[in-house]
This record gives C-alpha cells, sequence and structure tokens, in this order.
C-alpha cells in the first residue's frame, strides 16, 4: 500500500512539483502583500505554508526518506498554533479600531 | 535537554502560581527557576542526552550562550518585579510567555538539524507575538503585535521554503550533511541549494533585523511594553545570532550567498546609523541602533576565522546588557514624564540622580564603543575579523559607520547632562538600581578585562 502511495507520487515528474508548490507560493506571497484584508492575509500565509508542505512531502517520496513527512506534521502544528495567535491578535484590533483593513495600521511610523 | 525541559516545568509552574493568585511569588519563582536552569546548563547534568533522534546537541557553544541567555533573563525578570507592580492582569501569563519563548532560544542556540531549527524560531516567535500585544487597551501595542505577526509569519514561510528546497538538494534535515553538500550539490540540486539557503538565510536575517528585513523592528520596539522590547533586543537578537552562526559556520559558502551577506552587512550598517540620526524617540533610536549592531554583528560571518563564535558571544552579551540597563533607565524616565517617549526627558537626569546619568553615559558610550568600555573591545575584535578575512573595504566602510553613530549616542548624553529648571523627579526602586548598577559596571568592568568574558 504505502509502496503503491510512493510510485503513484512519482508517477508526475518532481519538476512538475516544484513548479506548482512555487506557483502556489507566489499566489500566497502575492495575496499577502496586495490584499489588505487581514482575513485574506491569513489564509494567503496558510497557502505559503501548505505549498511547502506539499513540496516536503514530493521531495520525500522521491527520496524514500520519512523524515520530511513528519516535518510537514510540525509545520501543520506550528501554522495552527501560528493562526491561533494570529486570531486572537486580529480579534484584539478589531475591538480597538472596528476594522479588518491592515491599512489602519498606520500610527507607528518613522 | 535537561535545562529544556527544567525551563518548560517552570512556564507550567508560573502559570499554576498566576492561577492561584500568587502574584509576589511569580518574579522570585522565575528568578530562582532561571538561576537552577543556568546551574544546570553549566555542570553539564543530562544535557547531551540524544532524547530527540540526536536533534539537538548541547556543545560549547550552545553551554556558554545558553548561560548568557538565562543570565540576561534573570536581569529582566528582577526589572519585571517593578515593571508588572503597575500591570493588573495577566502579570503570570507574560512571565510565562518569556520563559516559553525561552525554551525557543535554548532550541535556537543548540539544534543539529533543521527541523528543530525551524521549531526553535517559532516558539521564540509565538510567545513574543502575544507580549508584543501585552498591553491590551492601547491601539499601538495591538499595531506593534500585528504588524509583528503578520511579517513574522511572513518569513516563516519563506525560512519553510528554503529548509524545504534545502532538503530537496541534499536529501538530509542534518545540518552537518547540509552544509557538507555545499560544496558537492551540482547542476539543478545545486540550483535549489542555493535558493534554499537564500530562503533560510532571509529568514534568519528576518529574525536579527538585518536590512533589508528590519521592516518590522522600528514599529514593533515602539508599540511593545518596554520590558518586551527589552527582551527583544538582547536574548531574542542573541539566539538569533548564534542560530545564524551555527547554520552557516563551518561551510564552505557559495560564492553568491557570500556576496548577499556582504551586500546585507553594508546596507545594515548604512541604513541602521544614518536613520538612527534622525529619531528624536528613544524607542525607535534603540531600534535603529539594534538594526545597526545587528550590521557589525553580521560582519563576523563574513571570515571562516576560528575565533568568531568568541566575537559574536563577547558583542552580543556586551551589546545586550547595555540596551538592558537603558530600557531599565527609559522606563524610569518615562514614568517621571507622564508616558513621553522623546529623549528629551533625559533632560536634567543628572541633576534629580547623578549616579542614574553616570550609569546611562557608560551604557551609551559602550554601545557607541568609545574606548574603555566593553562596546569598544567589542567592536574592535569584530573589526580586527574583517581584516583578517580579507574584507578590508568593508571593515572601513563599518568604521566609518561606528563614528557616525557615536553621534546620536552622545546627543542622548547630553540631553542628560544639560541644566533643566525643572528636573525630573525620577523614582528609582532598589531593585531597578540593581539592575541598572549591574549593566553599568559590567560594561566598565568587561571593557576594562575582557577576559572575563571568554568563550
Amino acid at each position: 500500500m504505502d509502496q503503491d502511495i510512493i510510485t503513484s507520487i512519482r508517477v508526475i515528474p518532481m519538476e512538475h512539483y516544484l513548479m506548482l508548490s512555487f506557483l502556489l507560493f507566489s499566489i500566497g506571497v502575492a495575496g499577502v502583500v496586495f490584499r489588505r484584508n487581514t482575513i485574506i492575509i491569513l489564509m494567503c500565509l496558510e497557502l505559503m505554508f501548505n505549498s511547502v508542505n506539499l513540496l516536503l512531502t514530493a521531495f520525500s517520496a522521491y527520496h524514500s526518506d520519512p523524515r520530511a513527512q513528519v516535518f510537514v506534521f510540525f509545520i501543520m502544528l506550528v501554522a495552527a498554533a501560528e493562526v491561533t495567535v494570529g486570531l486572537a491578535i486580529l480579534v484584539m484590533m478589531k475591538r480597538n479600531v472596528d476594522s479588518v483593513d491592515v491599512n489602519q495600521l498606520n500610527r507607528l511610523k518613522w | 535537554m535537561s535545562a529544556l525541559v527544567l525551563l518548560s516545568v517552570l512556564g507550567v509552574l508560573l502559570l499554576y502560581a498566576g492561577l492561584f493568585g500568587k502574584r509576589t511569588l511569580l518574579a522570585p519563582l522565575g528568578i530562582i527557576g532561571l538561576l537552577a536552569t543556568m546551574v544546570v546548563i553549566r555542570s553539564g547534568w543530562m544535557m547531551n542526552v540524544p532524547l530527540v533522534g540526536a536533534m539537538v546537541r548541547f556543545d560549547h557553544f550552545g553551554s556558554v550562550f545558553g548561560q548568557a541567555l538565562t543570565l540576561i533573563t534573570v536581569l529582566l525578570f528582577i526589572f519585571g518585579i517593578d515593571y508588572y507592580s503597575r500591570v493588573r492582569e495577566n502579570v503570570a501569563e507574560q512571565y510565562a510567555l518569556i520563559i516559553f519563548s525561552l525554551v525557543g532560544a535554548v532550541l535556537l542556540i543548540s539544534y543539529s538539524n533543521l527541523l528543530v531549527l525551524f521549531l526553535g524560531i517559532e516558539i521564540l516567535s509565538i510567545p513574543l507575538y502575544i507580549l508584543a500585544g501585552g498591553k491590551r487597551d492601547s491601539f499601538r501595542s495591538g499595531e506593534a503585535a500585528f504588524k509583528y505577526f503578520l511579517q513574522g509569519s511572513f518569513a516563516s514561510g519563506f525560512f519553510l521554503m528554503g529548509i524545504a528546497l534545502l532538503y530537496g538538494s541534499t536529501a538530509s534535515l542534518d545540518l552537518a550533511t547540509v552544509q557538507a553538500s555545499a560544496a558537492s550539490a551540482s547542476g539543478s540540486a545545486h540550483m535549489l541549494y542555493l535558493l534554499g539557503l537564500f530562503f533560510t538565510i532571509a529568514g534568519l536575517a528576518f529574525k536579527v533585523a538585518a536590512v533589508p528585513f528590519h521592516f518590522w523592528s522600528p514599529d514593533v520596539y515602539e508599540g511593545s511594553p518596554t520590558l518586551v522590547t527589552a527582551y527583544m533586543s538582547t536574548v531574542v537578537k542573541t539566539a538569533a545570532f548564534a542560530a545564524f552562526h551555527r547554520l552557516i559556520a563551518g561551510m564552505e559558502l557559495p560564492g553568491a550567498i557570500q556576496t548577499m551577506l556582504v551586500v546585507m552587512t553594508l546596507l545594515t550598517l548604512f541604513l541602521g546609523n544614518i536613520v538612527a540620526l534622525r529619531q528624536t524617540q528613544f524607542k525607535r533610536l534603540l531600534a535603529y541602533s539594534g538594526i545597526a549592531h545587528s550590521g557589525f554583528l553580521l560582519l563576523t560571518f563574513l571570515g571562516s576565522d576560528p575565533g568568531a563564535p568568541g566575537v559574536l558571544f563577547y558583542y552580543s552579551i556586551t551589546y545586550s546588557l547595555a540596551t538592558m540597563g537603558l530600557f531599565v533607565v527609559l522606563t524610569l524616565a518615562k514614568r517621571s514624564a507622564n508616558g513621553d517617549e522623546n529623549i528629551r526627558i533625559f533632560r536634567g537626569l543628572y541633576r534629580s540622580s547623578p549616579w542614574l546619568a553616570i550609569v546611562t553615559m557608560l551604557l551609551l558610550l559602550s554601545l557607541a564603543g568609545i574606548p574603555l568600555t566593553a562596546g569598544f573591545v567589542a567592536k574592535y575584535q569584530v573589526f580586527l575579523l574583517g581584516i583578517e578575512g580579507g574584507y578590508i573595504l568593508t571593515t572601513a566602510f563599518a568604521v566609518a559607520m561606528a563614528l557616525v553613530g557615536v553621534y546620536y549616542y552622545v546627543l542622548v548624553i547630553r540631553e542628560a547632562f544639560t541644566p533643566r529648571e525643572q528636573a525630573p523627579e525620577l523614582v528609582v526602586s532598589r531593585l531597578n538600581w540593581l539592575v541598572i548598577s549591574f549593566c553599568g559596571l559590567a560594561v566598565v568592568v568587561l571593557g576594562l578585562v575582557p577576559e572575563l568574558l571568554r568563550f
């Protein structure tokens, strides 16, 4: 069974996984940079993390090495912890300015 | 290993103490726990146990940095007794979060696997996002927390991408294997390796606030509670630099990455020092001074001298001691000025409390790198390292920038010694006096006898 999954992952060449995860990563980066709604930004951060997960899993199958798959679990865990804190901070901000627009954050500047 | 367990348990204990309303117990408990951790790290008891698949290695480097980091946190906790006596809610949580964040710092100084490097950075950062927003009703604190969180996670994304690419080209997460592959990788694997190293270094550069990844630092420093800012600019910065050192020391850096480091060093030195010149808010001034000092610390990465870790240690610890003292002084001055942070609040300090003014002067002179203080010895060693590594022009530029830097520190000293009609009334508690005097004496003694802080 496990071998089946690995061979089926390997049907698609590595370059394609690489391109796909770069694409997803770029979409995430673009979202964080250009969108103003904080919820969307959080989603785009998740997209960045998940593109890395995809890449690690593909590499793991290609190297026949399970360690990277364990790493993926850690990434999921950390991403969950991070988004928990992020949402809490977001709620705090919403209470202060009654908005989730990042452009509201402009009181601190040089 | 035992230090990690001890610190984690200490954090939980602090939370329990808070739960049962034992507020006066918090800081003493934390200080005792931290001192115990320091003793454990020093004695090496159960430290080098290969428990988590030998992914953490407490070598000499980790042990020395571990002791220094816990010592600085002890100073921070002593300062915290007075600082948190004015805060009503969630004090235990804040102490516990500092301890949890310190666990991440200990992982960062002792990792030997990229997975632990990632976990260390996240364990260090996630409590900090919360701590930055510690003043719940303050808009600026919330904004600092949010900016730190967004930019921190963004940087983590790049950092993770870097680790994935390094893994892809070397088929291993082990630090030694990854470092050894620097020379052997070729073709498309080499391309992946370069890109991976680039992203990983960018992620770490974010943590140490090196230009062009420094945008968060002034805003977050200014908005966060002062105690948290002090923690960020001392323990977090030192731990991040130690992690940076572990990643790239002992590695034959590819040419492109070497160039990237040099460019980053030059930009950091330039921007940190030049922008600091026009700051009038003291916290922002210290933030830009922190960026400038990151530039000097980056110089230690350029060569491949075996003395580099010692220089890095001496520089980062003396810098930490000096900034720690200054943040305590700032808190006291800010209180007497009703929350103002402009450097004008130091005016007349010499009249009201001469000792405080003199110590402030010593700390600022140490940051500026004036002879007879520790800051001078530190800068001197860094410059020597740069010249020995063959980076003569870069070092010359760093020396010029160090001279520019003297200006904005002296500006603050001048304020402290300018007489004023109504001199500020600073209330210095005995413990704060202890912290300030310790930092002030340390920078002088370490400047006169640098051997005391041997690596």
